[in-house]
């Protein structure tokens, strides 16, 4: 008996004190009234015997008496005392409350997750009162939502607020972590309780260990759904203005389905695709889609089935971003093919007269000439005089050949040559943190310094020496542009995924320090590189992007994760919700009774010595009032 | 200004009401009530032989001729009688909620109102111990203002005393009249006797009953300290249902002999509880019991 967690000492003081308090206030009660009235002639007349009873302060013992039993009884209730049994039997049950993708499929009467609260009701209204429950949502993670608690309300509100998330049960995880919970905070360890409908991945599909006292609380869960289950976008390499799409739908059902898989973009049909998706197939389709603008493209499947979050899916696609590049020459023709066949540039050829320093433009290409002031946006010069320089020029040579390219560099990257002669070149003079790319005898012929704005000088004119016909040459530029404006070139691809964890298989095994992997607001998140493969998990919707060095990859992780295998759980796990008998033990609660008389003795007292009478005479001296009221009317 | 004691719509319902008496009594022409006293009238009441001293211009001269002896016509007399409110002003008035001394002196001032619009005169006089000073409305509803004036200028004190009362009333008004008392008649003494003395010197008796709820069926309970307003006494009791069945008995006792006295006397006895509205009040039991018709 916890007594309110007081001493048999400390209960009876405190019993004593509100005793103490019951008797003042009743003496309080029956204090003498003092009253004005008209005359005394009718009082004496009354033949009221005073005397006997004034001299009795207590006038109502069994009042008083019924007073002091009825508080004292309801002060043992609230002790909460407990006969019988072991004193210290209560258990800590652990409830795992299935909140993965699946949870939110729909039945007759709901969703999977309305029947998955219902059984977790039932299962702890038939525990004893004295029990503790740990409430763990699970799904791809275990998130313990209560400690062992034995209040009912605080069970009863963590169940109600519990909802479908969009990952995959891991109920090996969820399991292991009931466990160590029973193991490190629970005083004795009572069952793990698993309601939900036990769909898992495939990879996790394997017999999961069952603990002895593990019970399974089983919906009713529909077998056949079909869903889109990967969407990936990528521009064509041919046409950035195309987008490649592909398209991935999976049956996890038991029955052949006919799905049509339809795509939308900004409202208008994109493309359909009728398929027959045979139980557990999982099949693609590829679609390709031509716009320059930005948009919202829709995979929806049809028709509807029983888990319709995995039937549509909503990827934004940006507009196609080209380079501005504003060419300056005298003689453009040559330049043109060089820069304005790239279908990511956007070139415009302007004669060195209408120079402006303040164009609208991401790069700046000055043909030899030197402009009256530097132009504001990223410039490449190629042959400047040697007196405008914006790169001191050592020396003007004729008859040079490019010795060898800086490979090691990011603009040296892939260019290669055998010895290429220029009739007339500049020798460059590289400041500290210039970036050299190519070296003739005399000392570096082509330098790229990383300023603000960047800026490169190419000492000769490609197109009028046999550089010309090298393929050095368009590559040359390609690096310098996409040194100069990296994001234009980046190749961007967009995934429509499931929560959980990503696999991102790279080109090559990247250098961790260039990787970043954040998430819409900005937020990074942990990941791991073995090898070429990039692993980071995301536990809630929304979109994370991968960027590695050139390279961005969108994740749209939106689709919810379906577990593709029913869990069977082993013949030997309790399943469905215990007895009470069975639950409980062998001890008796008393303060139910304790209370129902503690009030029953309270009303007694209220209806013979209380308010009561006085209600009752209130309410008589009313309807003889009125009754009077009109027999005087008629006497009169 | 009459509505600080009385509202104007009770006023102009008050107009078609009469203060009706049973006695005849003497008095001069111009009331309206019919009485056995022969007198100036209009209305042929009967002969009687002639007397010395009788006025010659009651001969019936054509029976005269015809017997050859002196018969009297008689006519019909109806009387203008006082009328006098005494209305009581002792402590015990004070009690109620309201206070009985404010419903009696409402039931006064529509009392009043009634009479003056008939033409009769009021003497409003106010009492405990003693006769208070008296005021004497007259002459139509014009006067009723005056009337109001006063008794809202007339304060509670005292004690009651009816033996006291009656004999100053006698001495004081010898013309017998309509005696109107507005009291809870909450006596230490006797108050029968002084009332019979009343009736037997020729006044006719109506008396108005005021007690308040508490009067009759005190609403408290338990032990009680009880302080009487007139005397200041003290008493200290234990009071329960059946103290209050037993209580509220005597109370109705007492209000039955005051019915006796009025009713062996032809006079009226009307009770009225304070948390009855005035205007019920007069509009039922005073004058389904003839005090005003």
């Amino acid at each position: 008996m916890s007594l309110l967690n007081l001493s048999f000492g400390e209960l009876l003081g405190l019993a004593g004190a509100i005793s103490a308090g019951i008797i003042a206030l009743y003496l309080l009660d029956r204090s003498k009234r003092r009253q004005l009235v008209a005359t005394l002639r009718f009082w004496t007349q009354a033949d009221v015997r005073t005397e006997l009873k004034h001299r009795r302060r207590i006038q109502q013992p069994w009042s008083l008496l019924l007073q002091i039993l009825s508080i004292l009884l309801l002060l043992l209730a609230i002790a909460g005392p407990h006969f019988g049994g072991d004193e210290s039997a209560f258990r800590d049950h652990v409830v795992l409350l299935d909140t993965s993708a699946w949870m939110g499929a729909r039945t007759r009467t709901g969703t999977l997750m309305d029947e998955a609260r219902a059984a977790a009701r039932a299962y702890i209204k038939s525990l004893p009162l004295r029990d503790r429950v740990m409430i763990v949502r699970a799904d791809a993670l275990a998130t313990p939502v209560t400690p062992f608690e034995a209040n009912r309300v605080a069970l009863e509100q963590a169940i109600r607020e519990s909802q479908p998330g969009a990952s995959a049960l891991n109920l090996e995880q969820a399991i292991e972590f009931a466990q160590r919970a029973q193991r490190l905070q629970s005083q004795r360890a009572g069952e793990i309780v698993y309601a939900g409908a036990a769909r898992v991945p495939e990879q996790e599909s394997a017999p999961v260990q069952a603990p002895s006292n593990l019970r399974v609380l089983a919906v009713n869960a529909p077998q056949e759904n079909a869903g889109l289950r990967k969407i990936g976008l990528r521009r064509s390499p041919a046409d950035p203005d195309t987008w490649n799409i592909f398209v991935s739908v999976k049956n996890y059902g038991l029955r052949p389905h006919d799905v049509q898989l339809a795509l939308q973009f900004g409202g208008a049909p994109a493309g359909s695709k009728a398929m027959t998706l045979q139980p557990g197939a999982e099949e693609q389709a590829t679609f390709e889609y031509k716009t320059k603008v930005a948009g919202y493209l829709e995979a929806r499947l049809l028709p509807e089935d029983s888990f319709p979050q995995d039937n549509r899916a909503v990827i934004e696609l940006p507009a196609r971003q080209a380079l501005r590049v504003v060419v300056y020459s005298a003689e453009p023709r040559m330049l043109r093919a060089l820069i304005a066949s790239n279908p990511q540039v956007s070139a415009t050829f302007e004669p060195p007269e209408r120079f402006d320093p303040q164009t609208k433009a991401d790069i700046v290409v000055l043909d030899r000439f030197i402009p009256p002031a530097r132009p504001r946006a990223d410039s490449i010069w190629i042959q400047p005089p040697a007196s405008g320089s914006p790169i001191p020029v050592r020396e003007t040579k004729t008859g040079i050949t490019l010795e060898h390219w800086r490979p090691e560099t990011q603009l040296g990257a892939g260019l290669h040559t055998k010895n290429a002669r220029i009739d007339s070149g500049e020798i460059l003079s590289a400041a500290p943190g210039d970036i050299v790319v190519a070296d003739a005898a005399g000392g570096p012929l082509i330098v790229a310094r990383p300023s603000t704005p960047k800026i490169a000088v190419i000492g000769f004119e490609p197109l009028r020496s046999s550089m010309k016909y090298e393929l050095a040459t368009p590559l040359l530029m390609g690096n310098l542009m996409r040194w100069m404006a990296p994001e234009t070139f980046r190749r961007w691809d967009v995934q429509a995924g499931t929560v959980g964890a990503v696999n991102v298989t790279l080109d090559q095994a990247p250098d961790p320090s260039s990787v970043r992997v954040v998430t819409e607001n900005q937020r990074a998140l942990p990941f791991t590189i073995e090898g070429n493969s990039l692993r980071f998990f995301a536990g809630s919707p929304g979109t994370v992007r991968v960027l590695t060095g050139d390279r961005e990859t969108v994740y749209s992780l939106t689709l919810p994760d379906v577990g593709d295998t029913a869990w069977k759980p082993p013949a030997n796990v309790r399943r469905g919700i215990p007895r009470a008998a069975e639950a409980s033990d062998t001890g008796i609660d008393a303060w139910p009774w304790l209370a129902l008389f503690g009030g029953i003795g309270l009303f007694i007292d209220w209806l013979l010595f209380g308010r009561s009478r006085a209600l009752r005479l209130r309410a008589a001296r009313i309807a003889a009032g009125a009754a009077r009221l009109n027999a005087w009317r008629k006497a009169s | 200004m009459a509505g600080q004691l009385l509202e104007t719509a009770l006023l102009e319902k008050l107009e078609r009401l009469t203060i009706h008496w049973q006695k005849s009594l003497p008095g001069l022409v111009g009331g309206h009530n019919t009485s056995r006293f022969a007198g100036p009238g209009q209305e042929f009441l009967d002969h009687r032989h002639f007397h010395h001293g009788d006025d010659l211009r009651a001969v019936n001269w054509r029976v005269f001729l015809r017997l050859e002896k002196l018969f009297l016509k008689m006519f019909q007399l109806e009387p203008r009688i006082p009328v006098r409110l005494l209305f009581d002003t002792s402590d015990s008035m004070k009690t109620g909620n309201p206070p009985k001394f404010d419903y009696a002196r409402q039931l006064a001032g529509a009392l009043c109102y009634v009479g003056l619009v008939r033409l009769d005169s009021i003497c409003l006089q106010p009492f405990a111990n003693k006769l208070g000073d008296a005021f004497v409305a007259s002459g139509g509803r014009h006067r009723f203002q005056p009337a109001v004036n006063f008794l809202s200028a007339v304060k509670t004190g005292g004690r009651t005393s009816f033996f006291d009362v009656a004999r100053d009333f006698v001495s004081n008004y010898p013309q017998r009249g309509l005696v109107i008392v507005i009291s809870d008649f909450l006596d230490d003494g006797d108050c029968e006797k002084p009332l019979q003395y009343l009736s037997d010197f020729g006044h006719e008796l109506i008396l108005v009953h005021v007690w308040s709820p508490e009067d009759r069926e005190p609403p408290w309970e338990g032990e009680l300290e009880l302080e009487d307003a007139e005397t200041g006494q003290h008493v200290e009791l234990s009071f329960d249902a059946e103290a209050r069945r037993m209580y509220t008995q005597a109370f109705d006792d007492y209000a039955q002999s005051l019915r006796r006295v009025a009713l062996r006397n032809n006079g009226r006895y009307v009770g009225v509880p304070s948390n009855v509205p005035v205007d019920e009040a007069i509009f039922g039991p005073l004058v389904r019991a003839g005090a005003l018709e």
